[in-house]
């Protein structure tokens, strides 16, 4: 009843937000339009634009990420593909980009061990409401079991019969949802990363401009940020590479986590 | 702005330090002075402290000296508890700055103290070199009580060791260099006014004096601390002035005890490099800031239990004891000779090199690998050059340096760089080169790289002139053809499902509002559960007794029956007994269990006692004619049949 009542609301609201989104989508023709044109740059900003007015989205992401490439941007390439990896990570089309971007780069290409591969093929929220299933069945069966007495004669099943299905159930449920929690855990992005978007980044000993250099990074690589000192990010890249570099010089992956 | 004057508004704030403790209230106050180093280039400063001991005062202010101006002023309070003994000090410290070169003179003063006492202070000489009139001598300049005076005329005298006679630095050129690894060849500490050897030093050690801009030159730092000194170290040695730039010091230092004139020292040594990034003569000083505490002279004596109840409180003294101070002559590098990628490495080095895969397609990455390793200046190096080779396309290299020793000048420096082949064959990889300076030789020494040759198959790149890499070599024809550029799939045109922010779910409230929920039922299940448990546990018991009681009874019943061949008796007691079991099995009451009801729940059941029931129907319908039954036979059968539904 409730509902019907809400009705005109959500229509008039409805209404409101159809302008946004025929706006929208004339500023993501207007931008694929330049893409199209070879105008990568132009094309770039306006999806920027797109994605600052209405937010994220793994096709916008992927086409950022497209034009950027196409301009000459590879660290910011890198960083769109995998910002749209991250909201659509069993994509193909998106990966095949960013490997494609990567190795332009100079870059390694990504290498994934099989359960790597399947992690990465379900995003986070994904893998938390799979495990959230699992609870909500557990909470079920324990309620079930609760109320068992009065429960049985509802089901028309004597009540040990009933508590026995309650135990098959938490029996199967406890450790698939152990199993999903800790695979929900591997696959949460709970390390905060970045790509280096300027060229060759001077990696140094400590977080000051005039401490020793001891490395660069280079454009496009994939960084791990472990803690901040001012306007340094302290970073951990492959083959060990540890060190400080400025802020600016590298953008997260996950808009805001630095 | 008259800076010394204006020392008077600075340091008129109130300098308002109680004397709490016991040790304050039985010692008097007393005052030291230093100023730090006493010799100073223009435009370099010198501070000047003064500490006061057990006491406190306000207003301190430093005489008008022409041609000093002040450029700051700290205070620092310090509370010391040593043994028992509670000392305190306030110390206030002034940076001068002179305006011209000279000699200079902060004439005495005295100090007020908040009791009303006096402290006298002593007059203070600062000797300002011009800068172009700097030693230029590459020799080392020997350190005299004139130009390193003592540290503070009232606390222990600190001589830093003449640097002629500290390990033979000598400043002779590098193949006479005196050895860092040397602490004791023939070195004396300074000498306190006791006779006794000073309390605290400093001794720096270069194993060069001349050197080229840019090169490494290895050096020793030892702080030696007479083992009978109550002392607190909080700080790193540094480095007095701008014209070195000095490697990272350990915060771990090594530490040692040592022997020196019959005194007991520990010896805290790093082992650093420094290097001058221009050509001169520079003096080189180090300084440590620390912290020790001064047994005072009229002690009690050693054996007198009282000595610390009725003696003088330690003093405390806090500074900069400087180290000794030498000169050091830097070369520029030669012009003649200097090759092309020449980046300023300086050493003794080695470079090796490889790539793989060396089996690749058009476009696909190669990765060379050049590792540089040996003694040198490791800032310098840069990846080895390659030659501008249009079939291949390079790409901006990462390093990562390893250092094998503390002083961070030997290790080893690797370089990665990726490089694209742009056409199919059998390529050589371009030629590779790297250049140094080497200091024993005196002469750049370039090394060829030998880079194995590429197997390239697949078919040439679309080239697409609107795409370009990062690279170095960027602005050379090649930087615009982006291999495979064209294999980039294409745009999606519709944008999908937004959201407002890549944050991951767990970072949103409504996700942990329902798992709060989640959390919630399961708990209050589990509540249930065990309240049901045990409130229900008496309750079960006593019907669980009334039922076996009763089954009892029915059973002794049948029995009694059979006993009397009461077909009727025996019937309802034997379907009563049955009605018990089932009921308390299916939670309901025995009057409710009818054979209907048992077919519905569990057919085979019902058809095994379909026989008893309608058999009891039958007798209790017939009025209780059962000739000719077999009760007892009947019995066995109903009591095997009661204890299969016995409930769990």
């Amino acid at each position: 009843m409730n509902v019907l009542f809400q009705l005109p609301r959500l229509l008039v609201f409805a209404l409101l937000l159809f302008p946004l989104t025929l706006r929208a989508d004339a500023d993501l023709d207007a931008a694929n339009q330049d893409y199209s044109s070879g105008n990568y740059e132009e094309a770039s900003r306006l999806f920027q634009q797109i994605i600052d007015v209405r937010g994220y989205s793994a096709a916008l992401c992927f086409d950022l990420a497209n034009a950027e490439a196409r301009a000459g941007h590879p660290g910011l390439a890198i960083l769109n593909y995998e910002r749209a990896r991250y909201l659509a990570p069993g994509d193909a089309d998106i990966d095949h980009n960013l490997q494609l971007a990567r190795k332009q780069a100079g870059l390694e290409s990504d290498s994934y061990r099989w359960w790597q591969i399947v992690l990465r093929n379900l995003t986070i929220g994904q893998w938390l409401a799979i495990v959230d299933g699992w609870l909500a069945l557990i909470a079920l069966a324990v309620l079930a079991n609760a109320f068992s007495a009065n429960l049985a004669p509802c089901l028309r099943l004597p009540q040990p019969v009933l508590k026995r299905i309650v135990k098959g159930v938490l029996f199967v449920c406890i450790p698939a949802f152990l199993f999903f929690g800790y695979v929900a855990l591997i696959a949460a992005p709970l390390r905060i990363e970045g790509v280096i978007v300027a060229k060759g980044a001077i990696l140094r000993l400590s977080p000051f401009d005039s401490a020793e250099q001891i490395g660069t990074l280079p454009e496009g690589e994939l960084v791990t940020v472990e803690q901040r000192h001012n306007d340094y990010l302290c970073i951990a890249g492959r083959d060990n590479l540890f060190g400080w570099v400025q802020e600016k010089e590298l953008q997260p992956v996950i808009d805001g986590s630095f | 702005m008259n800076a010394i004057s204006a020392l008077t508004c600075r340091a008129s704030w109130l300098i308002l330090w109680l004397a709490l403790g016991s040790a304050p209230s039985l010692a008097a106050a007393t005052i030291s002075q230093q100023i730090n180093p006493p010799e100073i280039n223009l435009g370099d400063s010198a501070n000047v402290t003064i500490t006061i001991q057990n006491g406190s005062a306000s207003g301190i202010q430093l005489p008008h000296v022409d041609g000093l101006e002040i450029a700051g002023s700290s205070t620092q309070i310090m509370n010391t508890s040593i043994n028992g003994v509670e000392s305190n000090a306030l110390s206030i410290t002034f940076a001068i700055e002179p305006t011209h070169a000279g000699d200079f003179t902060i004439p005495a003063f005295d100090v007020t103290t908040q009791d009303g006492g006096t402290l006298h202070v002593h007059e203070m000489k600062l000797h300002v070199l011009n800068s172009a009139t700097a030693p230029a001598s590459p020799t080392a300049t020997p350190a005299s009580p004139a130009s390193n005076p003592p540290f503070n005329p009232n606390g222990p005298v600190v001589m830093p060791p003449n640097s002629s006679s500290t390990a033979g630095t000598g400043g002779q050129d590098n193949s006479t260099a005196n050895p860092a690894d040397s602490s004791d060849t023939g070195f004396k500490p300074p000498i306190d006014p006791d006779g006794r050897p000073a309390k605290v030093f400093l001794v720096i050690t270069p194993k060069i004096t001349k050197a080229y801009v840019g090169e490494n030159i290895l050096m020793r730092v030892e702080f030696y601390i007479r083992n009978d000194v109550a002392h607190q170290q909080d700080s790193l040695p540094t480095i007095d002035g701008s014209d070195f730039l000095i490697n990272d010091l350990s915060i771990s230092p090594k530490q040692d005890n040592v022997s020196l004139m019959n005194e007991d020292y520990t010896c805290f040594s790093w082992i650093t490099a420094i290097e001058a990034p221009k050509s001169g003569d520079f003096p080189l000083q180090m300084e440590q800031d620390t912290c020790w505490l001064k047994p005072n002279q009229n002690n009690a004596a050693p054996n007198d239990p009282f000595g610390n109840m009725f003696g003088q409180p330690p003093e405390l003294v806090r500074g900069n004891i400087p180290s000794n101070r030498l000169v050091i002559h830097v070369d520029l590098l030669p012009e003649e000779g200097r090759p092309a990628n020449f980046t300023g490495a300086i050493g003794q080095l080695k470079v090796s090199a490889d790539a793989a895969p060396t089996d690749v397609e058009v476009g696909d990455p190669i990765t060379l690998h050049f590792t540089i390793t040996g003694e040198g200046n490791f800032s310098y190096i840069q990846c080895p050059s390659l030659t501008a080779d249009p079939n291949w396309k390079a790409y901006t290299p990462s390093s990562k340096v390893e250092f094998d020793e503390e002083s961070r000048t030997e290790g080893s420096k690797t370089f990665e760089q990726a490089i694209i082949p742009k056409k199919n064959g059998a390529l050589p990889l371009p030629a590779a080169s790297f250049s140094y300076f080497d200091p024993t030789t005196k002469q750049y020494v370039t090394v060829p790289i030998s880079l194995p040759s590429i197997n390239v198959t697949g078919s040439a790149p679309v080239v697409t002139a609107a795409a370009s890499s990062s690279g170095a070599d960027d602005s050379t024809p090649a930087a615009t053809a982006a291999p495979a550029a064209a294999e980039f799939l294409p745009n999606r045109s519709e944008a999908g499902a937004f959201q407002a922010s890549l944050a991951p779910v767990y970072q949103k409230p409504w996700f942990w509002v329902l798992q709060g929920g989640l959390v919630l039922v399961l708990l209050s299940g589990g509540v249930m559960t065990f309240l049901r448990t045990t409130t229900n546990t008496s309750e079960d018991r006593n019907k669980q007794a009334r039922r076996r009681h009763s089954l009892l009874q029915e059973e002794n019943a049948m029995s009694e029956a059979v006993r009397n061949g009461d077909a009727l008796a025996f019937f309802l007691a034997a379907r009563h007994a049955v009605q018990l079991q089932l009921g308390a099995q299916w939670g309901l009451t025995p009057e409710a269990i009818t054979l209907a009801e048992i077919r519905e729940r569990d057919p085979q059941l019902a058809a095994s006692l379909e026989p008893l029931f309608t058999q009891a129907d039958e007798i209790i319908y017939s009025g209780g004619a059962g000739d000719g039954l077999d009760l007892a036979q009947w019995e066995i059968r109903v009591r095997e049949g009661l204890h299969q539904l016995q409930p769990a």
